[in-house]
């Protein structure tokens, strides 16, 4: 029987599945894939607890993340694609105009 | 007119903001006209004020944030009322006496907004009105500082600013947590003053809170070791910044022991008084040496302001009519007298350039006028029967006296320390021969100068002599503030401290 | 009457401010005309007062209006005219006239003309106040005025360079009055302090209410106030080890060294003893009085001492002062109040005709004042001889004059309580008195006429000059003819002045103690006589002994105060500016202040720029939270 404890185990592995591409990618894109399996990890957190508990709140959570994590996408990788065009690459290596 | 302090306030304000529009060549006409229009509203204010009435008059309160208990609430005491005129009278004076040509429109602006945040400072009654005029006031002298300074001024503005703001910050935190200490008991937020004098604390909360105002009054006034903002301060700032520095901002610090701590911690104010001794005691013997050693005019008066400050913040903790009712006025007098010897060093410093003591010598021969000023504000601050730094100084001690007789004897040493370096000032600079040529053909005093000086002379002298009409209504809220922290205490202790009227010793 | 106690008090302050009107322009002689008519009127309401306390045996007590009122402490400016204060006014107001009429002769030539007669002015009226002022603080009032009067009198020639203390001991005029004034400021808090004790323990300052509660106090309140308000004394009044000013003081110009420092206000503080008698005069603090009457006697020898050796004619007269106020302190020490106040008035009296005597000759001399640089003067200045002889006789106690009625009173009432030590030194100080006031009275007028070697032609004072020192001069003759009525007069209130009458036993004795006291006196002369009268004859090997140089040097108090307290302090004060104020207090401050900055600076380096790292950082933050948060819910 799968039980919740194996959602939130899945859940888990997901997030840090994410965490570690945001941690060691150096390209911005592949950090907006890995944000977005963080996303949706806690989406499936959502959605299990949801269901164990009985109350929609959570998966009107999930559904609420899906549609900011769409948009976030959309303005992202516009800006992406700007940033691209002016630097010539997304290396964040090579982008670090901030440095103090 | 019932909301006269109000027009006090913000009068100042909006001349200042009309006096973007002022053209450059009347600016110091437009300033000083304000600044007279302010003195007379002030005297009028005095004039109106019911001397007999101890209780806090012309209240006026407007609610801000309702659901906070922060209210636009202001209203004086006899406490505030003359240091209120006396910060209308040091900047009128400071502007007449003003030499300065260098972006006169910015000064005068800046003053005439200095003047609503130091007149708010002393009428606010709502705590958080209080804290703001307070930090408020850093801004104007900042830049009066940064902008019309000496060579060091950036580093002098930028001390005196991140000094201040620490201590104050200190401060504020002791306002909110009191602020919640009276929601909790009571139900209601309230910042009003008023309110929180009904609240009777824990001992143990009086002390916590006591020592986090205390962060932000002892850096203001400035105890030991907390002072060193003020030489570098007076060293760098302009004349009037200094005058107005040492007049009125100072002030501000004991005139917070006075209206919070003594009557929101009487327990705490007792327990704490062999710390404050200390201290004061220290600021006063320690500082007055340091004065002694000085070669730069300004530096010696402006160690020996922190020197009667010492003096002052001694009073504030005697505990009885005579020390506090002293220590107020000792604060008018230190007002007037450090705001005219600032002033009179700024006539030498317009002429020569230099404050330094070995440049002169002999002046007394070639600037008699000049010198007999300087003779007696010298006497003022050294406190002489007769002029009005007798008066608070003959009080303060006297009240101290049933404290502790050894801290006020020590205390005491005040009287010939501070003529020990004052002399040696005056005879370095105005007694020998003429030693230096340059100083031969100075011009003595002129128009100007002596406009700014002969009112603040007068005054040395008159409340020397009768100090009556300042004193009593000082007198009248001190003796209410005592009872009512006799009252109020709660250890047998304070209780004991806390004299309402002198026990005569019991006869043998 | 009352109008009388007004006019005789602000009479002077009318001249003073008038004067000071014109203080900044050249010398205009009606200056000090009208100045001394205004002290000449003081004198007059001053005379017509003591007339009237004579006549009904009462005093007057007017209260003018409030001062100081704070708590229960309540000043008035009140003025009490009572037997003591009455004969202290026409004293003061009478050497004072004098002294004025006298300056408008000596200031002459002086710039400052305008300036000085303010200032003089301007001391009789706090001198005025002091004496007259019902109360501690209103006494306190005058007793800082005479000190600032006494700066401004001591530094009047302020454009005088500092010397060093070899070529002058004083310095300078304006060190002098610098000195006089802080020392005086030591004294004061200690009366302060007195002051404080007495407000605390009876609740006024008033003295009818101040006296009469003492009887009700502690021991040890009574013994601190004594003490304390006898330390003010000492500073005004100069006694040991507060004395140096009072020869520096000689720095001022004469009439004033005359007026302040000899015959008004360094008698201030034995008015002062004298004034407060209730509670000297306490059983409880016999201890205290005993010690004045010793310390009284101990200056009186110590200062005649340094004067038998000084060539400096002012010094020489300062020294005897000093002298005579050691001998006003042991009678009232011993409780004879009357008898001090009766010196006190005496000396007054010839005091003043002594020092103006001596700026006749100072004025004669061109400003020298080495009386080894002088020397058959008698012959240009006759009226000055016969003045400085009048005052000398009275000085060194030869009846009939004033002060061997004085004097001989007090060395009696030593005898009298049975203090023989005192007795003995007293009687012989007053053979020394004698010595040295004739040695300088040889030395000056009498014998060759040294002047000549250094080109000075002396010149005798102008008339008026002379004739207005006459009235000290007959005063000095004949005052001590008055003993008796003075006596009356003075105890006619017992509660202000208590009666103090010599024992059966030394009333038997009083003649032949009175001829011992003459013998030494006469005695001193006959060898200043000897020594002194044909001219001067130098001795190296006297000079160069220990005991001459230590005279000379007078005891070295002036050089160990200069080492080991003004030096110390100046050093001291260097090193608490520059190593703890700046080197530890402020550099704390900084200090803390750097520690955020560096921080800053430090940390800076995390911003690298690169969104990678940042992330890094992040997660690095998330999972120490992480950490607490759990860690805190274990615990909980």
């Amino acid at each position: 029987m799968i039980g919740l404890s194996h959602y939130l185990v899945l859940s888990g592995l997901v997030f840090s599945v994410g965490l570690v591409g945001v941690l060691r990618r150096r390209n911005l894109l592949m950090l907006f894939f890995a944000t977005e399996i963080m996303l949706n990890a806690a989406n499936i957190a959502f959605a299990a607890v949801s269901y164990y508990y009985n109350d929609l709140t959570g998966q009107m959570f999930a559904f609420f993340i899906i549609a900011v994590a769409a948009s976030e996408v959309a303005v992202g990788l516009g800006l992406l694609i700007v940033l691209y065009k002016k630097f010539g690459t997304l290396n964040l290596d090579d982008l670090a105009s901030m440095k103090g | 007119m019932d909301n006269i302090l109000s027009v006090l306030i913000f009068f100042p304000a909006i001349a200042g903001l009309l006096g973007f529009v002022v053209d450059k060549s009347s600016a110091r006409v437009y300033g000083i006209s304000v600044a007279t229009v302010e003195l007379l509203l002030a005297i009028w204010l005095w004039m109106s004020f019911d001397g007999t009435n101890a209780g806090m008059q012309f209240i006026e309160l407007i609610p801000l944030v309702p659901d906070f208990g922060i209210n636009y609430y202001v209203g004086v005491d006899g406490i505030s009322l003359f240091i209120v005129v006396m910060a209308a009278l040091m900047t009128l004076l400071g502007m007449i006496g003003m030499s300065i040509e260098k972006d006169i429109k910015n000064m005068i602006i800046s003053l005439l907004f200095l003047e609503m945040t130091m007149i708010g400072v002393f009428v606010a009654l709502d705590a958080i009105v209080f804290y703001l005029f307070w930090e408020l006031s850093l801004v104007p002298m900042l830049y009066i500082i940064g902008a019309w300074g000496g060579p060091l001024r950036i580093y002098a503005s930028i001390k005196f600013f991140l000094y201040t703001f620490t201590g104050s910050l200190i401060m504020l935190v002791g306002l909110l947590f009191m602020a919640y200490l009276y929601q909790s008991v009571s139900g209601v937020w309230s910042f009003s003053i008023t309110d929180w004098y009904a609240l009777v604390l824990p001992v143990d909360y009086q002390i916590w809170l006591f020592l986090a105002l205390f962060a932000g009054f002892a850096i203001k006034v400035p105890m030991f070791p907390f002072h060193t903002w003020l030489p570098y301060a007076h060293g760098q700032a302009p004349t009037i910044g200094s005058v107005i520095l040492a007049a009125v901002l100072l002030k501000m610090g004991t005139y917070g022991f006075v209206r919070f701590s003594l009557p929101l911690f009487p327990d705490a104010s007792v327990i704490m008084i062999p710390f404050i001794t200390v201290i004061a005691v220290i600021m006063i013997i320690y500082t007055a040496m340091i004065a002694y050693a000085q070669e730069d005019i300004k530096q010696v008066i402006a160690y020996s302001s922190v020197s009667h400050m010492g003096v002052i913040v001694l009073g504030t903790f005697a505990m009885n009519a005579e020390g506090i009712s002293g220590s107020i006025f000792l604060m008018l007098s230190h007002g007037i007298v450090s705001g005219a010897l600032f002033m009179l060093v700024g006539v030498i410093y317009d002429r020569r350039g230099t404050k330094m003591m070995s440049e002169f010598g002999g002046l007394a021969s070639v600037m008699p006028k000049y010198a007999l000023i300087f003779g007696i504000m010298l006497m003022a601050s050294v406190g002489l029967p007769l002029t009005i730094g007798f008066v608070g100084e003959f009080l303060v001690l006297l009240g101290f006296y049933s404290i502790s007789p050894i801290a006020t004897i020590l205390a005491g040493t005040t009287i010939i320390l501070g003529a020990v370096y004052m002399l040696r000032l005056y005879k370095r600079t105005f007694f020998g021969p003429i030693t230096n040529e340059k100083n031969e053909n100075l011009p003595d005093l002129n128009g100007r100068e002596l406009t700014a000086l002969v009112p603040l002379v007068a005054i040395v002298i008159w409340l020397g002599v009768y100090p009556k009409p300042v004193l009593e209504p000082i007198d009248t809220s001190v003796k209410a503030l005592i009872s009512f922290m006799h009252e109020k205490a709660q250890t047998a202790e304070a209780k004991e401290t806390i004299i309402l009227s002198k026990t005569i010793k019991e006869a043998k | 009457m009352e109008k009388f106690v007004y006019i005789a008090l602000f009479a002077p302050l009318v001249g003073s401010l008038f004067a000071a009107l014109f203080g900044m322009t050249p010398k205009k002689t009606f200056i000090g005309v009208i100045s001394s008519l205004l002290l000449a009127t003081s004198f007059v309401a001053s005379a017509i007062l003591a007339t009237y306390v004579v006549q009904t045996g009462h005093g007057i007590h007017v209260t003018m209006m409030d001062w100081i009122s704070a708590g229960d402490l309540d000043i008035p400016f009140g003025f009490v005219v009572d037997q003591i204060s009455v004969t202290m006014m026409v004293v003061v107001t009478l050497v004072s006239t004098v002294v004025h009429i006298y300056s408008i002769g000596y200031m002459d030539h002086d710039k400052s003309f305008n300036r000085f007669f303010s200032y003089l002015s301007a001391f009789v009226f706090s001198m005025l106040i002091l004496v007259m002022s019902d109360n501690f603080a209103g006494l306190f009032i005058g007793w800082e005025g005479v000190g600032v009067c006494s700066w401004l009198l001591i530094g009047f020639w302020y454009h005088k360079p500092d010397e060093s203390p070899d070529v002058n001991p004083s310095i300078s005029p304006s060190w002098a009055a610098n000195e006089a004034f802080i020392v005086n400021r030591i004294a004061d808090l200690a009366m302060l302090v007195g002051i404080f004790v007495l407000y605390w323990s009876t609740g006024s300052l008033q003295y009818d209410v101040v006296f009469p509660a003492l009887p009700y106090l502690d021991d040890a309140i009574l013994t601190t106030a004594a003490i304390a308000l006898f330390i003010g004394a000492m500073g005004k009044s100069a006694q040991f080890p507060l004395h140096t000013w009072l020869t520096d003081a000689m720095e001022g110009p004469t009439p004033v060294s005359a007026l302040i420092h000899a015959a008004t206000m360094v008698t201030a503080g034995v008015f002062l003893v004298i004034r407060a008698n209730p509670l000297y005069s306490m059983p409880e603090v016999s201890e205290v009085s005993f010690f004045i009457a010793s310390l009284g006697t101990f200056v009186a020898f110590f200062a005649a001492s340094m004067a038998l050796i000084e060539r400096d004619l002012k010094r020489i007269i300062a020294y005897s002062t000093l002298s005579q106020l050691g001998y006003m302190f042991a009678a009232a020490g011993l409780g004879a109040y009357w008898i001090a106040l009766f010196h006190l008035a005496a000396h007054a009296f010839f005091k003043a005709l002594l020092f103006l005597g001596a700026g006749n000759v100072m004025h004669a001399m061109h400003d020298e004042l080495d009386i080894f640089k002088m020397g058959g003067l008698k012959r240009v200045m006759r009226g000055t001889y016969l003045y400085m002889g009048i005052a000398s006789i009275a000085l060194a106690g030869i009846p009939p004059f004033a002060g061997f009625f004085s004097k001989d009173a007090i060395i009696e009432t030593a005898f009298n309580e049975g203090t023989l030590v005192l007795w003995t030194i007293l009687v012989v100080t007053a053979g020394m008195t004698a010595f040295y006031s004739f040695r300088q009275v040889f030395l000056t007028f009498d014998g060759n006429e040294r002047y000549k070697e250094f080109n000075i032609h002396p010149h005798e004072m102008y008339k008026f000059v002379l004739i207005a020192m006459s009235p000290l001069a007959l005063l000095a003759m004949i005052a001590g003819f008055f003993q008796e009525e003075f006596h009356k007069f003075i105890t006619t209130s017992l509660e202000i002045m208590p009666n103090y009458e010599m024992s059966h036993h030394t009333h038997e004795l009083a003649l032949y103690l009175g001829i011992l006291v003459l013998i030494f006196a006469i005695g001193g002369i006959l060898l200043a006589y000897k020594k002194y009268a044909n001219g001067l004859v130098r001795n190296e090997k006297v000079e160069n002994s220990f005991i001459y140089q230590l005279l000379k040097n007078q005891y070295y108090i002036p050089a160990f105060y200069a080492e080991f307290i003004s030096k110390p302090y100046a050093l001291i004060s260097t090193m608490l500016w520059k190593s703890v104020d700046m080197k530890i207090v402020d550099a704390t401050v900084d200090g803390i202040a750097n520690m955020f900055y560096k921080g800053g600076d430090n940390t800076r380096k995390m911003q690298t720029g690169n969104l990678s790292n940042y992330l890094n950082w992040m997660a690095v933050g998330l999972v120490i939270m992480l950490l607490v948060a759990t860690i805190y819910t274990l615990k909980a």
